[in-house]
């Protein structure tokens, strides 16, 4: 595989790969290549499978049939069928905070640092597009209405380590690692006993670490954060997480939130919601008791 | 942005975890346990404990199933003679004797266990075809069976249609306690003959099916069955009563004897029709044989929602069926005696019916809990225009209730 | 056999005449284990052990599932 490059580390074996647009990692406790060849390769092959499954900018799959459906309905698959169930709880759970239909907000917001605000006229006819309540989703034949579009960006990634991590634990008994963008999952502790230790990118400093670190023995991070993505205009920044109740994005989010839990969905999910909760991100992680790292 | 909702972090979990249990590639096999017990009990007469545990094993393509049930059967069931307006005393073939007091219908005491075991396999071979595969052994104290069966089932018409062909063939084989009697000879109560120790049967069962959705609501099935069997078919246990031409007086007993074929067919049409939230079932079967019984079942459920996945089911059942030409309440001592006869009442001219009802509610995660209590009455003519002399101050087919108590429980995991 | 002859009429009725049109988003309601043919199989398992021990009739609604000396 071209672009899928193998190499031994000191005390593990190290894939790296590029999937969903972001750098992916294995970082594999195993004794030799052929082992680590093996094990890189299925989690290639998944991570690219969702990609290619789950996209909203591929034309040959079931997010792009059903954007274009014009109010049909589409008969989905068990596994599309169980993430628009989840992506349903999210939504009743964050009082429609979060929701999949959010992203024709983007139309509006270019985040690109700049400070080009968009016209409020565009915001609100985006606005009637946007609200998972207008989509008919009665398992599994989703009626999405004409002019909407639904995109899994905010769990397909997160989704796409807890698949990976699951294919791969009934394939070894190894301790492994597995990153993709910064979203990653162990399976369990090292032989050594210790954990891996992980570095929290600072959202400023692309690539280089807030001097953060984190032993991670189980369970799975998640990052929520603005890093590049944001607008600033009259010395107010405007980040990227849009709360499409109103079409705006919310004030004075983290620049960062990280969050560990049992599962790299759990913790991204509960990563975004801290997010939507702008000023209020610190005090919601903390009533729900959720181990976390926020950066300002 | 506030949310008030301090279980929220509980309720996300359940939700990851309810997606993340489900992903393909993880062994995508579900099971699932079903298990019912069922007690019947006629008045004075029949009392039956079935037992039954299948475990399926569910995955995309194919479903296997093994199912294990065991039957015990105690107290009485009648041996075919009439009552008497005296006292009559029997003996079976295994050398034992009873007696039955005057004015009530003889019954013989029995004591059974089945037990049975039956499996199946059933595969999606592409798109359109079904194949499903079955075998099942059942044993008795004195009967053995054996059977295979086949279903192919295929799509039509955008799989608005199926059509489905079934086969089946059973073996069976009786071995009744101290032999066969020799069909229908005479039997005075002291010796007798037995023609056999072991007799067998075999069954040849075709079936034709057509299912049809007809709306969004409504799905219905036409199926034709026709069954050969061949072999021993009368009942080891049962005698027939000879009463005096004049009097009406039992005067002996006979073995009863029952052709050697059968050929049976019938028609069944089953539909189904979803109101917003209740759902009504209605079957109609017309049943025919060589035998010259003819019968119409008809029977209707309707599930009540309660909300919840609490429902309640109210049914009906009501069965008729016309008796088979050998069918003979008694013999008189002094004409020919006919080719075949039996005075089993199952073969007679009668009609039943059952009401039942049935409250079912979800139990842990995806489990489902149902109690059933139902009743069945079955009657047929009391007082023939033929009835003898005395056999007119007794009951010629008495009455039959039974209560039925049924309890059944399904849980996948 | 007149009933046969009505039935088989109405049968192809249903497999020609009718025009039904009911896409396969529209069949939610049938995929219901309640709107199943049979709704119960242990239910009818039991039922058609009972009634075949006590009637003439029995069968029409499929093939196999074991003989026995109840009747």
């Amino acid at each position: 595989m071209a672009d899928l490059h193998i190499e031994q580390q000191a005390d593990y074996w190290l894939a790296r790969f590029t999937a969903m647009a972001s750098p992916c990692e294995l970082l594999m406790e195993v004794a030799n290549r052929t082992e680590a060849e093996a094990l890189a390769q299925c989690a290639y092959d998944e991570a690219k499978r969702i990609e290619r499954t789950f996209s909203r900018y591929r034309d040959d799959n079931i997010i792009h049939q059903i954007n274009t459906s014009s109010g049909c309905p589409i008969e989905v698959d068990e596994e599309m069928a169980n993430l628009l169930d989840y992506a349903d709880h999210c939504y009743q759970l964050s009082e429609g905070r979060f929701d999949i239909t959010s992203g024709l907000l983007r139309q509006a917001w270019k985040f690109d640092g700049s400070d080009n605000l968009p016209e409020t006229a565009l915001i609100e006819r985006l606005r009637l597009s946007v609200s998972w309540k207008k989509v008919i989703w009665q398992r599994p034949f989703i009626t999405l209405p004409k002019g909407m579009e639904i995109d899994l960006g905010g769990i397909g990634k997160e989704y796409a380590v807890d698949s990976t991590t699951n294919l791969l634990r009934q394939k070894t008994a190894a301790s492994l690692l597995i990153n993709f963008g910064g979203d990653l999952a162990v399976t369990h502790a090292r032989k050594s006993g210790n954990g891996w230790c992980v570095a929290i990118d600072h959202p400023d400093r692309c690539g280089s670490s807030s001097g953060q670190e984190i032993e991670i023995k189980q369970g799975a991070l998640a990052t929520s954060g603005d890093a590049q993505r944001y607008l600033l205009k009259d010395g107010i920044r405007y980040s990227h997480i849009l709360d499409p109740t109103t079409g705006w994005p919310v004030a004075e989010t983290p620049r960062s939130v990280t969050v560990h839990a049992a599962n790299c969905t759990e913790a991204g999910i509960l990563a975004t919601l801290s997010m939507l909760h702008g000023r209020g991100a610190e005090a919601f992680l903390k009533q729900q008791q959720v181990t976390s790292w926020v950066l300002r | 942005m506030q949310l008030k909702n301090r279980r929220l972090r509980q309720q996300l979990s359940l939700a990851t975890c309810a997606l993340l249990t489900s992903i393909p590639g993880q062994a995508s096999a579900d099971w699932e346990v079903d298990t019912g017990i069922l007690a019947y009990s006629e008045t004075d007469r029949v009392r039956a404990v079935k037992s039954i545990i299948t475990a399926k094993r569910i995955t995309d393509e194919t479903t296997t199933s093994v199912t294990l049930l065991v039957d015990t059967l105690t107290g009485a069931s009648p041996n075919g003679a009439t009552a008497a307006t005296t006292a009559q005393t029997f003996t079976t073939a295994s050398g034992n004797s009873y007696t039955t007091a005057a004015n009530e219908r003889p019954l013989r005491d029995f004591r059974d266990t089945r037990s049975a075991i039956s499996a199946s396999w059933e595969k999606v071979l592409n798109r359109l075809f079904r194949l499903k595969l079955g075998a099942d052994v059942s044993t008795e104290d004195d009967y053995d069976s054996v059977g295979l069966n086949v279903n192919l089932s295929r799509d039509f018409n955008q799989r608005l249609t199926t059509l489905t062909i079934g086969a089946a063939v059973t073996q069976d084989t009786i071995t009744p306690s101290g032999g066969t009697p020799v069909e229908g000879s005479a039997t005075d109560g002291a010796t007798i003959s037995t023609q056999s120790s072991e007799e067998s049967k075999q069954t040849t069962d075709l079936l034709l099916g057509v299912t049809q959705v007809l709306s969004r609501t409504t799905l219905t099935q036409l199926n034709y069955s026709y069954s050969l069997a061949n072999g021993y078919m009368s009942d080891p246990y049962k005698i027939v009563s000879e009463v005096d031409a004049v009097t009406g007086d039992t005067t002996g007993y006979q073995y009863e004897k029952r052709p050697d074929q059968r050929i049976r067919q019938s028609i069944n049409w089953t539909t189904a029709h979803h109101l917003t939230e209740d759902v009504i079932h209605f079957s109609y079967r017309y049943f025919w044989d060589d035998w010259g019984i003819d019968s119409h079942t008809f029977d209707l459920k309707y599930r009540y929602e309660l909300g919840a996945g609490h429902y309640l089911q109210p049914q009906v059942r009501y069965y008729m069926q016309s008796a088979a030409d050998f069918y003979r309440h008694s013999l008189v001592d002094s004409e020919t005696l006919p080719r075949y006869v039996s005075s089993d009442q199952r073969l007679g001219e009668m009609s039943s019916y059952t009401i039942g009802l049935k409250y079912g509610f979800p139990l842990f995660t995806d489990g489902n809990l149902s109690l059933r209590l139902a009743y069945m009455q079955q009657s047929g003519d009391s007082s023939p225009s033929d009835a003898i002399g005395s056999q007119k101050q007794v009951d010629l087919f008495p009455t039959l209730e039974a209560v039925i108590i049924n309890v059944n429980f399904n849980l996948p995991f | 056999m007149r009933q046969l002859l009505l039935l088989l009429a109405l049968l192809s009725g249903l497999l020609t005449g009718c025009a039904v049109d009911v896409k396969p988003w529209q069949r939610g309601l049938l995929a219901e284990q309640k709107m199943q043919l049979v709704a119960d199989p242990m239910e009818q398992f039991f039922d058609e052990h009972i009634f075949f021990s006590k009637e003439a009739a029995s069968g029409g609604k499929g093939v196999g599932g074991g003989g026995c000396g109840c009747n």
